[in-house]
């Protein structure tokens, strides 16, 4: 027996991951090695474990927290007498247990071990932490100690030993144990005791049963949980290394008390208690061996890699130990402090009942009424009774299971039951909130007053002093210091950084970051601080002292929190999680790094919209290139340690260290996620009418090109056939620059565009779709031929009567360029004009002399008609550039017609360019055309078309971005005629007139509506009320501007108005009105549903009278007629919600004209909403649209909830209600709550509808995701037509 | 004539308790039906477990609310013996296994059986195919003896069939009298102290439904047709209670309104987590389903395996490997896999030779996804452009075969 034991246990000891399957061991001969003498079953395991006697430890095995032991822990303490007391604490707290157990320490509170070798290791080891509460047996023991001077020693191993590199301490029992692992002891005993997944064991087997049993029994119980995990745990794979070497620690103390001839209490984790006994002892051989030490390193070799010279450091340097006051909510388990426990008030409360069963049911009925009070306090209607059938439920649960009393888990099943009522959100989510008001609590601890300062501030001294930061000797400074910081250069720039960010993200004021630009615009690497030290400083740190002792852990704590703020909020909304995973990795926090990142695989993709989803993927990116000290600090520290050179840390440690690998993997598949998301995300961008959308686009469309996309084709296929024109055309570019599609095509495609700009909407239309165009793909037309060509061609090529009038169109759309790009675009145009004027003129000596002669002749024939010539531009110009001189106004095929020649020159002799146009010739030179279309370099154009293009920079000016600085001061190619410009439109009326003088009335309101639309409240006046075509565009406009103007300047505005919407509404009305007729007829119901109708059935039934032999007459009714239910009043009611954030305009005003039109049913009673952030209820202006428009401002962030739930606020008869939802659903609050609204708002049985946008296009621009959501929770989503909406509503209501 | 009188022989059908003591007469019966009901299929467990646990039981209740349980999940492979005093009738064993019905959480049968105990109306919710009604039928049978007492909610039910109707022509001929009175399931089960069920419940109108609010928190319906007789009032003996099933995901359900919400105690039956659960489940039924026809089940367990995995892929957005899949909107319920894998199975049975089975999968599956939204059908092909394609590349040659079946999918 003691043979193979022995052997058994030393081969689990050097080799627990390559020993034979785990099947073999557990038969129950073998498998338990070495433990206590190898006791075949729990029964004697537990019996040799419990023995007490001279020569023998006392046991107790706990957990750290465990609210029946620690009740019966002083019971325990005083039957043992123990001469000494062993706590599974580790030595450094030695000086501390005096503090800790002092009477005037109010729990919880939390003891603190920060190594102090500096700041690089902590961020990798994290500092050790205790926290300590009434329920904690530790503290129990403690103050048992301290009462009846019984000596307490702390008995596990120094924190500074080099086996701590692999975790801190964690809490024995439930942990190692994997779950469902099939074969365990712990997965039979669980599926034995109840039927819940992932239960606890140590609940079942020792709180559960504990009311009413003595102490004796509860400690047995809990050295049978440990014996059983640790047999479990041996039997999977070994107990970890560092376990072992703890444990062996652990014994030493033990032996050392023993032989001392003291008698010990060791209250030790119970899954270490098996290893304590002295038998244990003699099957394990020397403690201090070195065979547990070579365990330690070859089960960990990567932890000894990744710590590399910092532990070494450590364990040469002794631990800054702290006492820091707790509070409950940061000990319940879920606010992700270590070491913490589920709903500390209530384990607070089951310690007070003291383990009898009838103070617990008390307890149980208390909290139960607590928890309805709550829930009413957030307004749920929960009463007594509730109360009562949670009681009823829990208790006859825990008969049903055969326990004393119910426990936690009992309780929470029956309010789950009974409570919950089957819903996640709304109900749901709200007994969730009630339940951890109830059952978290909001304890607060404090140390003893008297205790030695400790925790944050000192931390935080020293790491400023170690990295050279100010410090509180530097207070004195007057300004902050300036720094730049180089992280991915300087390790100790990274170290500062990740310093400063932390105190930052504590919302400690030392330093504020500024802002920095990086080369041509790309991202800056380094980062530029404003650092001082102020008192404001040292307050702060004290505030934060409670979150953590080092600046890592209270960042943590700060980062966590807010995470559990966002959680109970129903959150985290995508722009939140993305905000979350900056900041973790900045502060290089890799846990809480890597939750996120879990949470951004969630979220993301199912809630985020797309410009968030390409936040998300950025940042991604950033952290995979090591731009972000996050997860990558570990290994550039330990990479730094070992390779001193700067910028070669990247390499050493990438292939390194397996988890970076793992950890790359997971970003990688993380970013594969979002951008399948992303991808899925296009169809919502069908009515995108924002140039942002276009690149974010172009983004993803290269992303998905990396990986595959598969969908993404099919989704730019349809955007490029259903969009607006600006994303159609947007798509079509992409596919382009993604091979889809042949540039030739596409170019031939474009240029038709142009043909196509024939009137007032086509040529908006052309503007957005240049604008797409270019926005994705400027590049593409300077250097792929074929898409620039057809284009050039028809530039070129259109008469200047059809040049002109799209003029401002093309030149808004290649206004998207910047400056630099046009100019760059114009180098290539030029090239190409160059090649194509020379060939032209080449080809004809003869043409060219026939030309030159007819003009010649014509400017004689003016000259005598004593008519100006505006020869000497030309001669200006000419003799300027003498290399343009082959190319004259009127090209060749015209030119050659002889009876021509005369009226082209009479026409451009005339100052109005205008009139030129109307001589249908082409006046204007190819590559001044394009010098306006371009807007560049107007000192190069002719004095003719220079009006033109002043007349359009007016509106336009210098363009935005690259290039748009060089150009405007100083004696640059445009300075000197800028100055004339300006003086030339004093006023929007010289402009306004220029403009009808030079394009025509048409395009004149053209480009004021656009000047309108970029921000030119001026030229609004400008605008004829009675020419404007009534167009939503106009009005758009109009009303976009319309709030900002006084009210003089409105008084002038409103005939326009008035005008545009009395338009629209009469046309729409027209329209509407017939879909809505079914409204006034009520139908009947055919259903036998109401009570049988005697006296017509009798009627109707008279033919089967018959009489019967007694002579009696009976009626057979074979046709029974029902009385059906009384006719439906006829009164509905209809709630439009419409969303007025920034990307809803359009919407915003079909809504309204659409809500003006259905207030005039007389069967309908009209509410409307308008919402962002805050809900204005504008029902009293529906009878009137222009006023309702007027009311309404667009702009702000959106906040569906809000408006649903003011919605919800409305109804009275639910069934006879109808709520439209007009909004684009990129909700910025947690979405939890709109889908909870929803929920809430279907449950009323309220109609709901989701418009994603109200327009007659009916193109939508929505978040696809959120949609989808909202669909699932009971909101149908559809992008309607007014027209559409109308037939929905008749539908409902007939 | 009208609709309440096939609910009344719905609910007369079941009016005798099946006698436990003989369970064969259950078996001959349940001989030409497509489906045995539980009291009679398991009725000599039901006897077994009455006599092997005399603990006290809940008014009403033929079993110990232990016994429920262990006849729904199953005595886990033991054989359960019958205490020495115990008398049981003819047929009963000694020593039984008692098999396990419910795939499941242990714990969510155990709520469910409390509060069946304390007489609380019992709310089942979940998506389509979770095995709710199985659940409330077990239940019934094993707490009252039939699971026969029911009423299926459609669109259509009155009121009528949850509280009372009339035989018209009695009422003519005497006038209103306890005779006339046609009483629904409920009110049957109100009367003998069951347990009634109502199916969907969430598909009746709101105002239909609500004739279950006074009924619960009241305990008795009054019948005004009858004031001043001695059937005016209806009272509910002991042991009277009610299981309701809804669907959460359905198109055209009606919501609950929150008074009767508060009538009732809430279980979410989700869907089976463990995947060689699921199999089995999906293995036995289809076998059941196709032996019943009386054919020879031949679908090998590759191609099952690949099914309950596709089935589980989409219904979770999530491969087994973690990859993302795209949800389709039709629910992918375990009930559907077994009919997929019976299809299978018959196909086999009845055209053997014609066609590899795996080759039939994805047209299957289709079938399946491809109900209201054509654009699951999109997402189906994602399904095979991505995981499946993934799996083929990774060597799987039951996955390399359906990818090259992807043709299948793209008509």
């Amino acid at each position: 027996m003691i043979r193979s034991t022995t052997r058994d246990g030393a081969t689990a000891r050097t080799s627990p991951a390559t020993d034979a399957p785990p099947g073999t061991e557990v038969s129950p001969a073998g498998a338990p090695p070495g433990r206590a003498a190898g006791p075949t079953s729990p029964e004697a395991a537990v019996a040799a474990l419990a023995a007490t006697g001279p020569g023998l430890p006392f046991l107790i095995g706990v957990r750290h927290h465990a609210p029946s032991l620690a009740a019966a822990l002083p019971a325990l303490l005083d039957a043992a007498a123990p001469d000494v007391l062993l706590v599974e604490l580790p030595a450094e707290f030695q000086p501390w247990l005096g503090w800790l157990a002092h009477e005037e320490t109010e729990a919880p509170v939390a003891l603190a071990a920060v190594p102090a070798d500096g700041t690089g290791a902590a961020g990798e080891r994290g500092p050790a932490f205790y926290p300590f509460a009434d329920f904690s047996p530790e503290l129990v023991a403690l103050r048992w100690a301290a009462r009846n001077g019984v000596p307490a020693v702390a008995c596990d191993l120094p924190l500074a030993d080099r086996t701590w590199v692999r975790g801190g301490p964690d809490t024995p029992g439930p942990g190692p144990t994997p779950a469902g692992d099939g074969h365990g002891l712990s997965a039979a005993l669980r599926s034995r005791l109840t039927g819940r997944d992932g239960d606890d064991l140590w609940d079942r087997l020792v709180e559960a049963p504990a009311p009413g049993s003595t102490p004796e029994a509860l400690r047995r119980a809990a050295l049978l949980t440990g014996w059983a995990l640790r047999y479990e745990a041996e039997a999977t794979g070994g107990v970890d290394g560092g376990d072992l070497v703890r444990e062996d620690c652990m014994r030493a103390h033990v032996a050392e008390a023993l032989a001392s001839g003291r008698r010990p209490a060791v209250v030790v984790g119970a899954f270490h208690t098996p290893a304590l006994l002295p038998s244990a002892a003699g099957a394990a051989g020397a403690p201090t061996s070195p065979a547990p030490w070579g365990q330690a390193t070859s089960a960990a070799p990567r932890e000894q890699n990744r710590g590399g010279g910092a532990a070494g450091a450590g364990s040469a340097e002794a631990c800054t130990v702290s006492l820091i006051p707790y509070t409950y909510p940061l000990l319940d388990s879920r606010s992700g402090y270590p070491a913490g426990i589920r709903d500390p008030e209530w384990q607070q409360a089951v310690l007070e009942a003291a383990g009898s069963p009838s103070a617990l049911h008390e307890t149980l009925i208390r909290t139960a009424v607590r928890v309805c009070t709550a829930l009413r306090e957030l307004g749920h209607p929960y009463g007594p009774a509730d109360a009562r059938e949670v009681v009823r439920v829990a208790g006859d649960l825990a008969r049903l299971r055969e326990l004393p009393a119910p426990g936690r888990g009992e309780f929470l099943e029956a309010v789950q039951t009974v409570l919950g009522r089957g819903e996640t959100y709304g109900t749901g989510r709200a007994v969730a909130q009630a339940l951890e008001r109830v059952l978290v609590g909001a304890r607060t601890g404090r140390p003893v007053p008297a205790a030695p300062r400790s925790g944050l501030g000192p931390a935080v001294e020293a790491e400023t002093s170690a990295l050279s930061l100010p410090g509180p000797e530097d207070a004195h400074e007057r300004t902050p210091r300036d720094l730049r910081l180089d992280p991915a250069r300087s390790t100790l720039d990274g170290r500062r950084e990740l310093l400063l960010r932390r105190l930052t993200v504590c919302g400690i004021p030392y330093a504020k970051e500024q802002a920095v630009t990086g080369a041509a615009g790309s991202e800056g690497l380094t980062t530029r601080w404003q650092v001082g030290w102020t008192p404001a400083t040292a307050a702060m740190l004290t505030a934060a002292g409670a979150r953590g002792v080092t600046p890592a852990q209270a960042a943590e704590g700060v980062l966590r929190r807010r995470h559990a703020t966002e959680r109970a909020e129903g959150g985290p909304t995508a722009a939140q999680v993305v905000r979350g995973l900056t900041e973790a990795t900045e502060c290089g926090l890799p846990s809480l790094a890597d939750e996120r990142l879990t949470e951004l695989a969630v979220v993301l993709p199912s809630s985020g919209t797309l410009p968030e989803i390409l936040t998300g993927l950025d940042l991604l990116d950033r952290i995979r290139a090591g731009h972000l000290p996050g997860p990558a600090a570990p290994d550039a520290a330990s990479a730094a340690g070992t390779s001193p050179v700067p910028g070669a840390t990247e390499d050493p440690a990438g292939p390194a260290s397996p988890a970076a690998s793992a950890r790359a993997a997971r970003i990688a598949h993380a970013a594969e996620l979002l951008t399948s998301a992303a991808v899925r995300q296009v169809d919502g961008l069908t009515g995108s009418e924002d140039p942002e959308d276009a690149r974010a686009l172009l983004e993803l469309a290269q992303r998905a090109d990396r990986v595959g996309g598969i969908r993404l084709t099919a989704a730019l296929v349809r955007l490029a056939a259903d969009g607006t024109p600006l994303i159609a055309a947007a798509a079509g570019a992409v596919r382009v620059l993604t091979g889809h599609e042949e540039a030739e095509a596409f170019g031939v495609r474009v240029a038709s565009w142009v043909d196509g700009a024939v009137d007032s909407t086509s040529r908006a239309t052309l503007t957005a779709r240049l604008i797409g165009v270019l926005t994705v793909a400027g590049p593409l037309l300077t250097t792929g031929s074929g898409a620039l060509d057809p284009l050039l061609h028809r530039v070129v090529e259109l008469d200047d009567a059809a040049f002109l009038a799209r003029l401002p169109a093309l030149r808004g759309g290649f206004d998207t360029l910047s400056p630099a790009a046009r100019d760059r675009l114009l180098d290539t145009v030029e090239e190409r004009l160059g090649e194509r004027v020379d060939s032209l003129d080449a080809d004809d000596p003869a043409a060219l002399a026939a030309r030159t002669a007819a003009d010649l002749s014509a400017r004689e024939l003016l000259t005598g008609l004593g008519l100006p010539v505006p020869s000497p531009a030309h001669d200006d110009r000419f003799a300027s550039r003498p290399d343009r001189l082959a190319a004259p106004p009127p090209p060749t095929t015209r030119a050659s017609l002889t009876p021509t020649p005369a009226t082209g020159a009479d026409a451009s002799a005339v100052p109005v360019p205008a009139r030129v146009a109307a001589g249908a010739a082409r006046t204007l030179a190819p590559s001044d055309r394009w010098l306006l279309v371009l807007g560049r370099r107007p000192d190069r154009l002719p004095s003719s078309a220079a009006r033109l293009a002043t007349a359009l920079d007016e509106l336009y000016g210098e363009g935005r971005g690259e290039g748009s600085r060089g150009g405007m001061p100083g004696p640059g190619q445009g300075g000197g005629r800028r100055g004339g410009r300006e003086a030339s439109f004093p006023g929007v009326r010289e402009w306004s007139e220029e403009l009808a003088a030079l394009f025509g009335p048409g395009v004149r309101e053209e480009v004021l509506a656009a000047a309108a639309a970029t921000g030119r409240q001026d030229v609004l006046t400008e605008i004829d009320p009675a020419a404007a075509a009534p167009s939503v565009e106009l009005l758009r406009t109009v009303l976009r501007y319309a709030g900002g103007l006084p009210e003089a300047r409105l008084a002038a505005l409103r005939p326009l108005v008035r005008r545009l919407v009395d338009e629209l509404t009469r046309q729409l009305a027209t329209r509407l009105r017939p879909a809505l007729t079914g409204t006034m007829l009520a139908r009947p119901t055919r259903r036998p549903g109401g009570r049988l109708d005697l006296a017509r059935t009798l009627r109707a039934n008279l033919a089967t009278a018959r009489r019967t032999a007694d002579g009696t007459v009976q009626v057979i009714p074979e046709k029974p007629v029902f009385r059906s239910r009384a006719g439906r009043s006829a009164d509905w009611r209809l709630i439009i919600v419409t969303d007025v954030s920034g990307s809803m305009e359009a919407s915003t005003i079909w809504s309204a004209l659409t809500a003006s039109v259905l207030a005039g049913v007389p069967a309908l009673s009209t509410h409307f909403l308008a919402f962002s952030t805050e809900v204005v209820d504008l029902t009293g202006h529906v009878h009137d649209p222009l006023s309702l428009l007027l009311e309404v401002s667009v702009g702000g962030g959106t906040h569906i909830a809000a408006g649903m739930r003011h919605a919800r606020g409305l109804i009275t008869v639910p069934t006879r209600t109808l709520v439209v939802v007009i909004s684009d659903f990129e909700e910025g609050a947690p979405l939890g709550g709109l889908l909870a609204e929803v929920r809430t708002l279907v449950a009323t049985g309220a109609h709901v509808l989701g418009c994603a946008s109200l327009d007659d296009a009916g193109r939508p621009r929505y978040s696809t995701g959120v949609a989808g959501q909202l669909v699932a929770a009971g909101m149908p989503v559809a992008a309607l037509s007014p027209l559409e909406l109308a037939r929905w509503i008749g539908e409902k209501t007939a | 004539m009208t609709s309440d009188t096939t609910t009344t022989t719905g609910s007369t059908r079941t009016d005798g308790v099946p006698d436990r003591a003989t369970p064969t007469a259950g078996v001959s019966g349940g001989q030409n039906r497509q489906v045995t009901p539980p009291e009679e299929q398991y009725a000599t467990e039901l006897a077994f477990l009455a006599a092997h646990d005399s603990g006290p039981r809940p008014p009403g209740w033929l079993l110990t609310p232990r016994a429920v349980v262990t006849f729904v999940m199953g005595s886990a492979g033991e054989a359960l013996g019958l205490p020495k005093t115990a008398r049981p009738g003819a047929g009963v064993p000694r020593r039984l296994v008692i098999e396990q019905k419910f795939v499941g959480e242990r714990a969510l049968v155990e709520r469910c059986v409390v509060t069946l105990a304390g007489e609380r109306g019992l709310l089942l919710v979940g998506e389509p195919g979770t095995a709710k009604s199985m659940l409330s039928e077990l239940l019934s049978a094993a707490v009252c003896g039939t699971s026969g007492l029911t009423v299926q909610g459609t669109a259509g039910t009155t009121e009528d069939q949850l509280k009372y109707g009339w035989n018209y022509a009695l009422l003519l001929a005497q006038g209103p009298t306890e005779q006339a009175l046609v009483p629904s399931p409920v009110l049957t089960a109100m009367t003998r102290g069951a347990v009634a069920r109502v199916e969907e419940v969430t598909r009746c109108l709101p105002e239909v439904q609500d004739a279950l609010v006074s009924l619960l928190s009241e305990r008795r319906i009054a019948v005004p047709e009858l004031a001043g007789a001695e059937g005016a009032q209806v009272h509910a003996a002991p042991g009277f209670t009610l299981i309701a099933t809804a669907n959460l995901r359905d198109k055209g359900v009606s919501e609950m309104s929150a008074a009767l919400k508060r009538r009732f105690n809430f279980e979410t039956v989700g869907p089976i987590g463990d995947m060689d659960a699921e199999t089995a489940l999906v293995r036995r039924q289809s076998r059941a389903a196709v032996e019943r026809a009386g054919a020879a089940y031949q679908v090998d367990e590759a191609v099952l395996e690949a099914l309950v995995t596709a089935f589980r892929d989409l219904r979770d957005g999530r491969s087994a490997e973690g990859w993302e899949v795209e949800r389709p909107s039709t629910v992918m319920s375990t009930a559907e896999a077994v009919s997929v894998a019976g299809s299978l199975g018959l196909a086999t049975a009845y055209f053997p030779g014609d066609r590899d089975v795996l080759s039939l999968l994805p047209g299957h599956l289709l079938g399946v996804v491809r109900k209201d939204d054509p654009a699951d059908a999109a997402r189906l092909l994602g399904y095979w452009d991505g995981p499946v394609r993934r799996r083929a590349e990774q060597g799987s040659a039951t996955w390399r075969a359906l990818w090259e079946l992807r043709a299948v999918l793209e008509s």
